[in-house]
């Protein structure tokens, strides 16, 4: 007799578009062909995981049809399913499907839409967390200052493209009947993504400001993130830019990086 | 208890997304709610929603996702978040199913069939008493809807329900349109199951529609949870009542979801048979 591990795998590679010969002859007719009463299993996964990447890329569907994104969604599924159950997490690596799908290659924004598709949805459902008011600041030692990192929440993504990702995904809203046409001369996006409240928002970010909020949510500290801003901008305002990071409420704890000090340069201010 | 205490009390809805604003809007006199575990379990607005449900409605966790008849074991990391959500909310009821969705680390998004072996009996029952320890209380599991069977499972399904009950203490969840749907598929007598079934085990009831879809001409029931329930459901719904007892009563819906109104509608039919059935004496009341 199979092992319950055996008749699981033999049902997952059936299910998952592979082989069915060996779930098969493990399952009863009862006055059908085994293979039609799998189908109807391996029909509800697809159908359902489907419909929740459809939820989560909503215009990415809307720029290849409702046809194609079902085909590029099977094969995707088959290759990259789900890892855990919820399905708000599941579609992690479906930006980088598409980039590599040879159907796509037409479409070159498309998978960078996905990535902000995506960026939206991680948004929407990450963790709650306090933010740090600026004052924590007065309580930080000018020695330790540069090696003073910054836990940014973890609702953003800090997205670059070299298409205008914003506009396409603004002009191929649901309440937009005809999408417009977007110029993909008008150059590339550098955006941030958050959320706001209940809402996910997005704007554009100018580049130091990018560069100097990504590398802090990469982990660096103040005085690498303050490096890769002079790079892209050597007028970057670094008193400015703390000032609306925390205004914008993206920072929700102080470290420091472990070169300079094995102690946190700050408490937490009540 | 809850306040009424009888029929009315007893009678609970599925709360689904699109319906949340109108039910923290209007408050309806519904007895609870019971909502998709896995759809709480990050953060953001919708279980900050919940958060404000719970004011106002006894709610029920009813899990998809933790796949108890895995034979490659729980997934400590979502049973870990499962426990802290139900620290959070403080359910009356929590459930699952006697079903798997993993396999080699891939979740299916299906509530897919066991073979009915000794060999399942004690993984599954191990799980469940994994869960309950987690929890720190019993969990209800609820019966499948199957379109398929294994060849090699040997022990009826509401034998292994029972066996199951017994070894762990968990209570069950009677799907009484799973019930009908599997009984149907494999031409079994749906009286016979429930009479089957341990009484005093039953912690909960569902209700739904299903669908019927024609498979090489033969017409299979296929559990979509988009309709009312059927008539054959509701029979099936008196029949339970009088072999169980009144018990805690739920209307699920979810393909194709109509408005509020019409679940409240459905909820009051049950509300209907309840009360005819004699709820309040002996009753099993909802307690978190």
């Amino acid at each position: 007799m199979p092992s319950l591990r055996e008749v699981e795998s033999e049902l997952r590679l059936a299910l998952l578009g592979g082989d069915d010969e060996p779930a098969r002859t493990r399952v009863r007719g009862d006055g059908l062909e085994p293979a039609a009463r799998l189908a109807i299993y391996r029909h509800h996964v697809v159908a359902t995981l489907t419909a929740a990447l459809r939820t989560t890329f909503p215009v990415v569907c809307r720029l290849v049809d409702e046809r194609f994104f079902a085909y590029a969604a099977d094969r995707y599924i088959q290759t990259d399913p789900p890892s855990g159950p919820c399905l708000f997490e599941y579609g992690a690596g479906f930006a980088d499907f598409l980039a590599e799908f040879p159907a796509c290659r037409s479409l070159p924004y498309l998978a960078d839409v996905a990535r902000l598709e995506w960026a939206m949805q991680r948004a929407l459902h990450a963790p709650d967390a306090i933010p740090l008011p600026i004052r924590v600041m007065q309580g930080v030692a000018p020695d330790l200052a540069a090696s003073l990192t910054l836990t940014i929440d973890a609702s953003v993504t800090l997205l670059s493209s070299r298409y205008p990702v914003d506009r396409i995904w603004r002009a191929n809203q649901a309440d937009e009947p005809e999408p417009a046409v977007v110029d993909l001369g008008v150059g590339g996006a550098q955006l941030e993504i958050r959320r706001c409240g209940d809402d996910v928002v997005f704007c554009a970010v100018d580049p130091s400001v990018f560069a100097f909020r990504k590398a802090l949510a990469g982990g660096a500290d103040l005085a690498a993130a303050t490096a890769e801003a002079l790079a892209a901008d050597s007028m970057f305002d670094l008193g400015k830019a703390l000032t609306e990071l925390f205004a914008d409420g993206l920072p929700i704890a102080l470290g420091s990086t472990p070169s300079t000090s094995g102690d946190h340069p700050c408490q937490r201010q009540p | 208890m809850i306040p009424g205490g009888a029929a009315a009390g007893l009678v609970g809805i599925g709360l689904r997304a699109p319906h949340v604003a109108e039910i923290l809007a209007t408050r309806p006199p519904v007895g609870w709610l019971e909502v998709h575990t896995e759809n709480y379990l990050g953060g953001g607005p919708a279980p900050r929603a919940l958060d404000r449900v719970r004011g106002e409605h006894p709610i029920s966790l009813h899990g998809v996702g933790l796949s108890l008849g895995s034979a490659e074991g729980l997934d400590p990391g979502h049973l870990a978040r499962v426990v802290a959500l139900t620290r959070r909310i403080e359910p009356v009821l929590v459930s699952e199913h006697l079903s798997w969705s993993i396999a080699g680390g891939a979740y299916l998004n299906h509530l897919l069939p066991l073979p009915y072996t000794e060999e399942t009996l004690a993984v599954v029952a191990a799980h469940v008493t994994e869960t309950q320890e987690a929890l720190g209380r019993p969990l209800l599991v609820e019966n499948p809807s199957s379109y398929l069977r294994f060849r090699n499972s040997p022990i009826p399904e509401p034998d292994f329900l029972a066996e199951l009950a017994r070894r762990t203490g968990c209570l069950l969840l009677c799907d009484l349109n799973n019930v009908f749907v599997s009984c149907h598929n494999f031409d079994q007598d749906p009286v016979a199951y429930l009479d089957a079934l341990p009484a005093r085990a039953i912690g909960e009831i569902h209700l739904a529609g299903h669908a019927k879809n024609d498979a090489d001409g033969r017409v299979i029931l296929i559990d979509d949870h988009g309709s009312r329930v059927s008539d054959e459901v509701w029979a099936l719904y008196e029949r339970a009542l009088e072999r169980f007892g009144p018990r805690p009563t739920l209307i699920e819906w979810d393909t194709d979801l109509p408005a509020l109104a019409v679940l409240l509608d459905e909820a009051r039919s049950a509300e209907t048979i309840l009360a005819r059935s004699g709820a309040g004496g002996g009753s099993r009341a909802l307690a978190a």
